[in-house]
């Protein structure tokens, strides 16, 4: 049974190969440990669904009560002609099923009546209390809507972009600065001085540095360019006086910039170390913040105010011997530090959480957390954003406008049970019926925006219909936005995002 | 359909029953589409692919399941689609669009052309194709999280080929096979030894020590002691790599010391090479053998995958590479002996043994010429030029592909744009940019009224076979070029007509009397394109450049100020020899902030939804100082390529 599991494993690796360079496997084990539910198996939920099942989600559960109808049919792939009749979710759960049989469908007969605020009202305050991510999803004509409600959400691989390299250079930890020290730039040969690597060089002439300028670090620009002139006085000259062609020297002159930037806990980690939930630590706490209290008191008692060493550098230009050895040195540092980390999550718990703290320690510095307001927070009164919706409004074809036009169709709704525009013959009354629920609106949250009557039409005229191709829009991007929460890689949307077909924008508003 | 005829207005509604497209493609983006286009109410589809299914196509491709692997894409997408959708009329074609079959009449049955292609050479045709049969045409790629959508509409839009791409970043012949200097060039020079060993030799191959290094000024003393070590190594000159490995029947241990240890006991030799560089160390069999630990048999053996973690992401060291080798080399022997006479394998990255085969070749390699061994994963990335796919993105994607084709079957072309996908919302929140459409090119050798370009060359070494297969077919893009010189007598140099030419292809370019000055009339019967190209002699092009296209120099194009330099890019140009010099992510644009010039009216009008707009409806263009050069940037990245492949290029 080894053997099977074994080749189980590399079918699955090669399946999953095209992801597995984007999250890793240790993100694909996140996704194949996940349990998603779908509520209302709609053509955007399917659709979500399809692209959570193809990367290999660990299982679905489809809650649905609705019949198949031939409008379902027209938009939703996952659901054809002989199904109509039957349940939504059984159907559309053996159809998606088929996609990947490494995946667990299941399905529950239960309707979800769909007064769309009062369900999702009573859903998010449940969900919210067992802190259990929940993404609203919605085509509504040629509009997309996407909510993520979650108290909490931690990221622990952001992913950042352009992340600076942890070299220690200003801060050189002893095992370092010995190593510094062996290196004689001056009394080795032509062909070592060429394979030097340039984190060596860089320390070298900093060294050099500091005892010019009184240990003070090359700091402006002027400075700095300075520092780069010292270092290019350093490239080998031939016998006629020219400088050799050195690239590991020029790597370094390059690298000066970035190299030289002081070593910091950015205050993004400097809020979470000072949040409350790192200062309360109970049996409870979550292993995120047994681990991010750990690295506070490694940063306090061990690391001199720094993080823990991260462990990785770049690629450069030397001979392997000689970038093994400091690959090894950063290498070995950063599991020294681990290992202190490691024992002050002992002595804060018994129990450790799951998550292995080379790989938190790693990512220490890019840490983040993601809060999101309540729904409650965002429907009442009281606690309602209207900074952010009054200054979007500024422009008045934004995708705000868009936001208050599914506020305004579901108040349409609750008073007349249906959406506007669902039957033709309605059209025109229910325009002047949807402008009142518009003003309605505006006016019980006291906000003073004007809202142009061509939305008003246009959202009649889209009688509630989920077009397909909006619905794979959708589909894609919550999709992506689940398997980012799953595998608590990448950092979530906070946390109202508005697709506008017509023009292909997109915007996302804090709410 | 009763559903979408509340959002699409009737007219359009009955359109897309009524009208015919096109899809090319039926890949990542291509499976998607054909859904979301049956789903919105599309009738007739053609749907033309040449790929057939591979297991790692699965994660995405939802229309191909397990019991599919090795039918045709365009096939198997046909039937899947019809099972759910049986009303549809579907058309599939298991070929190359590049076949001349499909000349312009077969693209004028069409409404509109939608490109889910993941190579440039298929799209600059199609591209061509589509400008011929004036079709408007809808581009698309996507790479990990990226994606990208446009319209070209000719004489309204720029075409695929306005702005120049960069070109595929090429290796020098001697750095491949005598001073690797990099990962990539050990890559790179095991696939050339694959194909040397196993598939079809190239000339343009060799892996061999080369002597003809222009380092290596000519030297009495030098030539006879590497004819001294010639004499030892197995004739490196006189018989074919693969004659010599099938004499001595594919012995493992005899091509390992061949190739890793005479051959760079040979480079050696060249001492003029390594005064400067660190030289590189040969291995030899035995010696590595006595490292082997026990176990290590094990540990290698790809069945006996075990435990957390990927086999795939651990580096074995030159012991295990040396067993992998072996392994490998008769793996191969087998595999091609069961071929038959004058078989040949054909390289596959998703093949194991071929893989294994570059893995170990590639990093014994790199130990010899000091530099750090690389797991088979990031071999694999490398060797393959393998772009992340994945479906979130591509279903994005086609998404907005089908919006745009809305827009131009309602008759507003003009409404269309140019959209991009970024990772995450940028620091202005948005996750979609979307740009307005550039007009053609003045400049444009494919889509201006008489295109002409000028190429300089060395008129005297040229082969006419380079000018047509490295000039024309591969940098200009022709399928099956007609050349004739503008010498006043009409000469013809070369003729797509079988038979008529071949004789010129071994003559040099100045033997037919091109000089300096001279013109020359390309024409493409199938693409109904015709270029002027302009011949400029010149004898100092740099080494290892066979010709240069003037105003066409992407090394000198303005880069984007910030770390760009490590970025890579899918450019979708899978035909070229070239692969990627990077391992990292590709295509992390995100860093080249595109200034939003999309700020206005929704373009209500395509959807039929008349609204006023508020009169200050601008052009996007001119909207704002240093817009148009921000999206240039942007644009001068080509299109990404939906999943596989061969795409990556260094952007440096």
């Amino acid at each position: 049974s080894k053997r099977t599991m074994a080749v189980t494993k590399a079918s699955k690796d090669q399946k999953y190969d095209r992801q597995l360079r984007l999250w890793g496997d240790h993100g694909q084990e996140e996704l194949e440990n996940a349990h998603v539910c779908l509520i209302n198996s709609t053509a955007s939920g399917t659709e979500i669904l399809k692209n959570l099942v193809l990367p290999g989600i660990g299982a679905f559960t489809i809650v649905d009560g609705h019949k198949v109808s031939g409008q379902d049919v027209g938009n939703n792939f996952f659901l054809s002609n002989n199904s109509i009749g039957r349940n939504r979710a059984q159907a559309a759960t053996e159809l998606l099923q088929e996609l990947n049989t490494d995946v667990s469908g299941n399905f529950v007969e239960e309707v979800c009546v769909f007064n769309y605020e009062h369900t999702c009202l009573r859903l998010g305050s449940v969900l919210w209390n067992a802190n259990i991510p929940f993404l609203v999803c919605r085509t509504y004509g040629l509009v997309g809507y996407m909510r993520l409600v979650v108290k909490e959400h931690t990221v622990i691989e952001s992913h950042p972009d352009n992340a600076l390299e942890d070299l220690r250079l200003d801060q050189p930890f002893a095992e370092l600065k010995n190593h510094i020290q062996s290196y004689d730039l001056e009394g080795m040969g032509k062909k070592n001085h060429s394979h030097t690597p340039w984190i060596i060089i860089v320390a070298k002439y900093l060294e050099k540095w500091f005892s010019e300028h009184n240990f003070q670090f090359p700091k402006n620009y002027k400075e700095k360019e300075a520092f780069k002139q010292l270092i290019r006085q350093g490239i080998l000259k031939s016998e006629k006086g020219t400088p050799e062609d050195e690239e590991n020297f020029e790597e370094a002159i390059k690298n000066v910039n970035t190299a030289l930037n002081p070593t910091k806990i950015s205050s993004g980690v400097d809020d979470i170390f000072n949040g409350e939930q790192c200062n309360d630590i109970t049996s409870q706490t979550p292993a995120f913040w047994v681990m991010t209290r750990a690295v506070r008191e490694f940063v306090h008692n061990d690391g001199g105010g720094n993080l823990p060493v991260r462990g990785s550098i770049p690629d450069m230009i030397a001979d392997s011997e000689k970038f093994i050895t400091l690959q090894n040195i950063y290498r070995e540092k950063a599991m020294q530090d681990a290992s202190v980390v490691s024992k002050h999550v002992e002595s804060l718990l018994q129990s450790v959480g799951k998550v292995c703290e080379t790989l938190f320690c790693k990512n220490a510095a890019f840490l983040r957390v993601v809060r999101c307001r309540s729904l409650v927070e965002e429907y009442s009164v009281e606690t309602v954003n209207k900074d952010a919706i009054t200054s979007c409004m500024d422009s008045a074809d934004g995708e705000m406008v868009l936001y208050l036009m599914l506020r305004s169709v579901d108040r349409f709704y609750q008073q007349h049970s249906r959406y506007p525009g669902v039957y033709n013959y309605q059209v025109e009354e229910d325009i002047s019926k949807l402008k009142l629920c518009v003003n309605s609106l505006l006016q019980e949250y006291s906000l003073n925006v004007n809202v142009k009557d061509d939305y008003i039409h246009e959202f009649c005229r889209y009688g509630a219909s989920e077009p397909h191709t909006v619905a794979s829009f959708l589909g894609g991007s919550a999709a992506q936005e689940a398997i980012k929460i799953i595998t608590r890689q990448f950092v979530p949307f906070n946390n109202t995002f508005i697709y506008n077909a017509m023009s292909q924008t997109t915007a996302t508003f804090q709410l | 359909m009763v559903q979408l005829v509340g959002s699409l207005r009737k007219e359009l509604a009955d359109s897309l029953s009524a009208c015919r497209v096109l899809v090319v493609g039926a890949g990542g983006i291509g499976c998607e589409l054909l859904k979301n286009l049956v789903l919105t109410g599309f009738k007739n589809i053609e749907v033309i692919d040449l790929d057939i299914i591979d297991v790692s196509n699965l994660n995405r491709q939802f229309l191909f399941q397990k019991k599919h692997v090795g039918k045709s894409k365009a096939q198997v997408a046909k039937e899947s689609v019809l099972q759910f959708c049986p009303t549809a009329n579907i058309t599939a074609y298991h070929d190359s669009i590049m076949n001349p079959e499909y000349n312009v009449e077969f693209f004028r049955n069409f409404m509109l052309v939608m490109n889910a292609l993941d190579n440039r050479a298929a799209r600059n045709h199609v591209n061509r194709m589509c400008l011929a049969a004036d079709i408007p045409l809808i581009e698309s790629g996507t790479a990990g999280y990226l994606g990208q959508v446009t319209v070209i509409k000719k004489g309204l839009t720029e075409c695929y080929e306005c702005q120049p791409k960069p070109t595929q970043k090429t290796f020098p012949g001697c750095t491949i096979r005598n001073t690797p200097s990099e990962p990539i060039h050990c890559i790179v020079w095991a696939k050339y030894l694959f194909n040397q060993l196993f598939g079809e030799e190239d000339a343009d191959q060799e892996v061999s020590p080369d002597t003809a290094d222009p380092e290596l000024s000519w030297n009495p003393a030098d030539t006879e002691a590497r004819a001294t070590a010639s004499d030892q190594d197995g004739d490196i000159k006189r018989v074919s790599t693969k004659d010599w490995a099938r004499s001595t029947g594919y012995d493992a241990v005899k091509l390992f010391n061949k190739l890793f240890k005479d051959d760079i006991q040979y480079l050696l030799t060249m001492d003029k090479l390594w005064k400067k560089r660190k030289a590189p160390l040969p291995l030899d069999w035995l010696e590595i053998q006595k490292l082997v630990p026990a176990n290590i048999q094990q540990l290698t053996c790809p069945q006996e995958v075990t435990g957390t973690g990927l086999k795939d992401q651990q580096v074995l060291g030159v012991a295990g590479y040396s067993q992998l080798f072996s392994r490998s080399v008769e793996t191969l022997r087998s595999m091609l002996a069961d071929k038959g006479d004058g078989a040949e394998l054909v390289w596959d990255k998703d093949d194991p043994p071929a893989m294994d085969f570059v893995t170990a070749a590639a990093n014994l390699r790199m130990h010899i010429f000091s530099m750090n061994m690389k797991s088979r994963f990031d071999i694999k990335s490398m060797a393959g030029n393998i772009i992340p796919a994945i479906a979130t993105t591509n279903a994005v994607i086609a998404g907005l592909i089908v919006l745009e084709a809305l827009k131009i079957l309602s008759g507003d072309v003009e409404q269309c744009r140019t959209i991009f996908l970024n990772k995450q919302p940028n620091p202005r929140k948005k996750l979609l940019v979307p740009c307005a459409l550039d007009p053609p090119s003045a400049n444009c050798y494919v889509c201006a009224s008489k295109p002409e370009v000028t190429v300089k060359l060395n008129v005297h070494n040229t082969l006419v076979l380079a000018l047509q297969d490295k000039i024309l077919k591969e940098k200009f893009g022709m399928v099956a070029p007609d050349v004739q010189i503008e010498d006043g007598k009409g000469t013809i140099l070369i003729s797509s007509e079988e038979g008529e030419t071949e004789a010129n292809n071994s003559k040099f370019l100045s033997d037919f009397g091109i000089r300096h000055g001279s013109r020359l009339q390309v024409d493409d019967f199938l693409q109904d394109y015709t270029l002027l190209v302009n011949v400029i002699h010149c004898e100092d092009l740099e080494k290892d450049v066979e010709f240069e296209v003037v105003g066409d120099a992407p090394d000198k194009a303005p880069t984007p100020p910030s770390a760009q330099e490590d970025k890579n890019v899918a450019n979708g140009n899978k035909d070229s020899a070239e692969p990627s010099t990077s391992s990292k992510a590709p295509a992390e644009q995100d860093d080249v902030l595109i200034v939003d010039s999309d700020e206005e009216e929704p373009s209500s009008s395509t959807m039929d939804v008349r609204m006023e707009s508020g009169g200050h409806k601008r052009k996007l263009h001119d909207a704002e100082t240093g817009e148009a050069s921000a999206k240039r940037q942007r644009l001068d990245q080509p299109l990404a390529a939906d999943e596989e492949d061969d795409d990556i290029i260094a952007l440096d």
